[in-house]
């Protein structure tokens, strides 16, 4: 017999409280009498503690019973058959990297799979499946006992955030499909109600953690020299914690902060003046319950010369952003463009025109012309009144909007889906979208030339974009399963994860998707090499105070398969009530009797 | 003026009645009680030979004819009665009221009383409470009677009674024989009541026991289940498990414990007679003292 909620079992603690009416009930009434010549003679006096002899009359009983029946029901035993064909889903995600006691979450869930195993003996099957990135399934075909607990023992945890899986549904659609006698869930997560079917195995305890939840380096703006970094340590726990926070690079310490948490808070700690390396990684010296988010990894900025193809018919008002320190500026013509070799430049600025596809490169598309295949445009409008704005937003920090007035706009139509950071009551004027993690831009008002003081908002404005192309060029630490876009990839070129693989990329192949591990994922380009840091981005992962319950529910039997449990809580349910039913027929008469026969006592 | 139960048709039946004794005591005046001395009275006691100087008129000529000798007739002597009525006052009699335990007891010392007092003889009212206790002087004569009961009803049972040493202060004060009534709950050990009833005998008192119970002590009316029994008296307390069996064994210990009363009283030559203060008084006085030989 199996309880398919055994949390209910606990109740049988509280039993004893059903002691405490008859307790109090039965503390003595004091009383006086005239002499106690004749009690102490006869009778039976009690002993003189607080309780004394106990009299519990056979309600008591009839309760105790009720009672009993309704745990035993509340937890919903069910008799089980050994099921053959099993499913195991395993919780890969990043938390289950927590360490319990010197072994990890992922560990004990594998061992507690291998005994589910061990148990179904030699005719049963058992398909195994992952939770991250996506719930899928591991083997091809069903495998037997030692070919599962062999793929089980392959699992690895990625450094991914739990999927948006809704476990109740997925599992029960799982199961209708693939005939599976019994689904058991491996997680962190602690199990609520469980099906007849579908089941959790919670591992692992709630516990404190400290992690690092945000790690930046860059410069204040494009043409800024020094360096700042900053990280963002969250305190998962009900104390506050006094940590050290050091800077590394290359595995050699830069420099370390002491930083204090409060309890359920997060701190930032700041670093500046420290020397310039291609990547940067953010250490808590210490251990604690989850190593993985003690750490966190950033690529330097770009160099601030930011070399941008500028794709217009007016040459001079492109050139102008020469003006800016660091910007160096190509310009070509339209009709040049596809001619131009365009891998060097960190980004393009098509003014007045537009490419046949979405460039590779971030890019800037400023009043592109009406027949194009990215953006649509509108009519134009004389003076525009800026409506809203994104705020906080790297575009529009720092712009005071009743002062910004471009003097010929074109509201944009978009035909996908993105941000629209400036809006007017035409229509969007600017709009933003990120595709395979590249910035793109879209303008609907035109910001060249470059003024610089002389127009103090579009200026501020020039700068924050082109701040934001600067980041999106590869600076900014992005989360793990986010892909990296190459860009342009040539034969020979090779992505080394940070567990040290290899992987040589195909020519075809420009954005790389299995960013499953943190840390830093190098691509050598002929001579060149260029870094994306990939980060935990989850801060439930690393919060293992309380994880999220997973209930699971009956699921509907698919037709032909037969069902590893059979559920009787219902009678259990229904003779508790009986029982309750009797108990309050049968105590109110037991009173009455009781008085009755005090009452026709003799003299 | 007397109130309930005193009325004066209680009264009228009270009069009717005149205490018995066993015993002949030496009384002080003329009265209804027979003494052992010789005297005028009309019952024939002996008859003696004459001397010089009797009454003449109690010559027994009969006998002269018969035996040629003279002898005189002797009476017995009828003398007035003293009467001692003990009230048990100790806080035993307070429960599980005064109403309910020991105002029964001083009527039933107060009825006594007056029928004693309806007969010109003297009575003398004593409280058993502590080790000592109050007493009241001799009354004689019905116009005494408020006195009593002023006395009985200004006595509030409390306090530790041991019959024995409590008897025997009163007793220290007694100098004429008589009649002794002592009316209390006899809730005590039996060497207490004993040593009480043999001081009485060795002062040559004609001795009655009334035990008084209220109901409740017959009965109690305790609801099942666990009890801290407080005594009365000495405070002692007892956690107690009432239930059936146990009321019913209770009922057998009182019985016995009344039996064993009866048996020493019958077996001492006393008087005893056991009320339960929810029956009438007047029934327990004109029915049942009547049938013990209380009254003549």
């Amino acid at each position: 017999m199996e309880f398919l909620n055994p949390t209910a079992l606990l109740g049988f603690l509280a039993l004893p409280l059903l002691l405490i009416p008859y307790l109090t009930k039965k503390r003595p009434r004091r009383l006086t009498f005239s002499s106690l010549i004749l009690f102490t003679q006869s009778g039976t006096p009690t002993s003189r503690g607080p309780w004394g002899r106990i009299h519990l009359p056979p309600v008591f009983f009839l309760q105790l019973l009720l009672l009993t029946l309704l745990i035993l029901a509340l937890s919903e035993p069910v008799f089980s058959v050994r099921p053959t064909r099993i499913a195991i889903v395993l919780d890969n995600s990043a938390s289950m990297q927590a360490l319990e006691e010197g072994k990890t979450r992922l560990t004990l869930a594998q061992q507690k799979a291998e005994s589910l195993t061990q148990e179904l003996g030699s005719p049963g099957r058992v398909d195994i499946y992952t939770t991250t990135p996506r719930l899928q399934r591991v083997n091809a075909e069903p495998l037997a006992t030692v070919q599962a607990n062999r793929v089980i023992a392959g699992i690895k945890a990625y450094d991914l955030a739990d999927a948006p899986i809704d476990y109740d549904q997925s599992l029960g659609a799982l199961a209708h499909e693939q005939n599976y006698q019994r689904i058991y869930l491996m997680t962190d997560h602690p199990a609520g109600s469980q099906g007849a079917i579908t089941r959790v195995i919670s591992v692992g305890k709630a516990r404190p953690n400290l992690a690092i939840t945000a790690f930046d380096v860059r410069r204040s703006s494009i043409a800024a020299t020094r360096l700042e970094a900053s990280a963002t340590i969250s305190n998962f726990s009900s104390r506050d914690e006094k940590l050290r926070v050091a800077l590394k690079a290359n595995g050699t310490t830069l420099t370390s902060r002491d930083v204090i948490t409060r309890a359920g808070n997060a701190a930032t700690v700041v670093f500046e003046g420290f020397a310039a390396h291609p990547t940067y990684e953010v250490e808590i010296e210490g251990a604690d319950a989850l190593p993985l988010d003690n750490r966190r990894y950033a690529v330097a900025p770009a160099s601030r010369n930011l070399r941008i193809l500028a794709i217009t018919p007016r040459p001079q008002a492109a050139a102008s952003l020469k003006s800016i320190p660091g910007v160096t500026v190509d310009v070509v013509s339209p009709a040049d463009y596809e001619k131009a070799v365009r891998r060097d430049y960190a980004l393009e600025v098509f003014h007045f025109a537009a490419p046949a596809t979405l460039p590779d490169n971030p890019s800037l598309f400023i009043l592109p012309p009406e027949r194009n295949s990215i953006v649509e445009s509108g009519a134009p409008v004389g003076t525009v009144q800026v409506s809203s704005w994104r705020e906080p937003h790297e575009l529009t920090r720092y712009i005071n909007f009743s002062l910004f007035r471009p003097t010929y706009a074109r509201p944009l139509k978009p035909k996908t889906a993105g941000d629209i950071i400036i809006d007017s009551p035409n229509g969007p004027l600017a709009f933003a979208l990120e595709h395979r993690g590249a910035h793109y831009l879209f303008l609907g008002f035109d910001p060249l030339p470059y003024l610089g003081r002389e127009n103090l908002p579009m200026s501020i404005f020039t700068l924050n974009l082109l701040d934001w192309f600067l980041d999106s060029a590869g600076t900014k630490a992005q989360g793990t399963a986010e892909p990296i876009a190459f860009g342009t990839v040539e034969a020979g070129d090779t992505l080394v994860t940070p567990a040290g693989k290899k992987i040589a990329l195909n020519g075809r192949a420009t954005v790389f998707q299995d960013t499953y591990e943190q840390g830093l994922y190098e691509w050598r380009h002929g001579r060149e090499t260029r870094w994306f840091a990939r980060n935990l981005a989850d801060e439930q992962e690393s919060d293992l105070r309380t994880p999220s319950r997973i209930d699971l529910h009956d699921i509907v039997k698919a037709p032909g398969t037969s069902s590893a449990m059979f559920t009787f809580w219902p009678y259990l349910l229904i003779a508790s009530l009986l029982l309750l039913f009797l108990e309050w027929f049968i105590s109110p008469r037991m009173r009455r009797l009781m008085v009755r026969r005090r009452t026709v006592q003799p003299a | 003026m007397l109130t309930e139960p005193f009325t004066p048709e209680f009264l009228a039946q009270l009069e009717a009645l005149r205490l018995r004794t066993r015993k002949e005591f030496l009384g002080s005046q003329t009265g209804s009680y027979s003494s052992p001395r010789r005297g005028t009275s009309l019952e024939f006691a002996d008859y003696r030979r004459y001397a010089p100087g009797d009454d003449l008129r109690y010559l027994d000529w009969g006998i002269y004819a018969r035996t040629d000798r003279l002898y005189i007739k002797v009476f017995r002597e009828e003398v007035d009665l003293f009467a001692y009525i003990f009230i048990d006052a100790s806080g035993s009699m307070a429960f599980p009221s005064p109403e309910q335990k020991f105002l029964p007891a001083t009527y039933v010392a107060l009825a006594l009383s007056y029928v004693i007092l309806a007969n010109q003889d003297h009575v003398k009212l004593h409280l058993l409470q502590d080790s000592s206790g109050r007493a009241s002087p001799f009354y004689r004569g019905r116009r005494r009677m408020t006195n009593c009961i002023e006395f009985a009803t200004s006595a509030s049972p409390a306090g530790l009674l041991q019959l024995g040493p409590s008897l025997g202060e009163h007793l220290k004060r007694l100098r004429r024989p008589g009649k002794a009534i002592v009316i209390s709950d006899f809730l005590m050990p039996a060497a207490s009541y004993q040593q009480g009833f043999n001081l009485l005998r060795a002062f040559n008192l004609d001795i009655s026991a009334i035990q008084i119970l209220s109901r409740v002590e017959v009965d109690p009316p305790f609801s099942r289940g666990r009890l801290a029994l407080v005594d009365s008296e000495t405070q002692r307390e007892i956690n107690y498990e009432w239930s059936d069996d146990s009321r019913r064994e209770y009922q057998s210990r009182l019985a016995y414990h009344n039996l064993e009363i009866r048996s020493f009283c019958h077996q001492s030559g006393i008087h005893y007679s056991l009320y339960v203060t929810d029956r009438e008084l007047s029934d327990f006085i004109f029915a049942t003292l009547p049938a013990t030989g209380l009254f003549k």
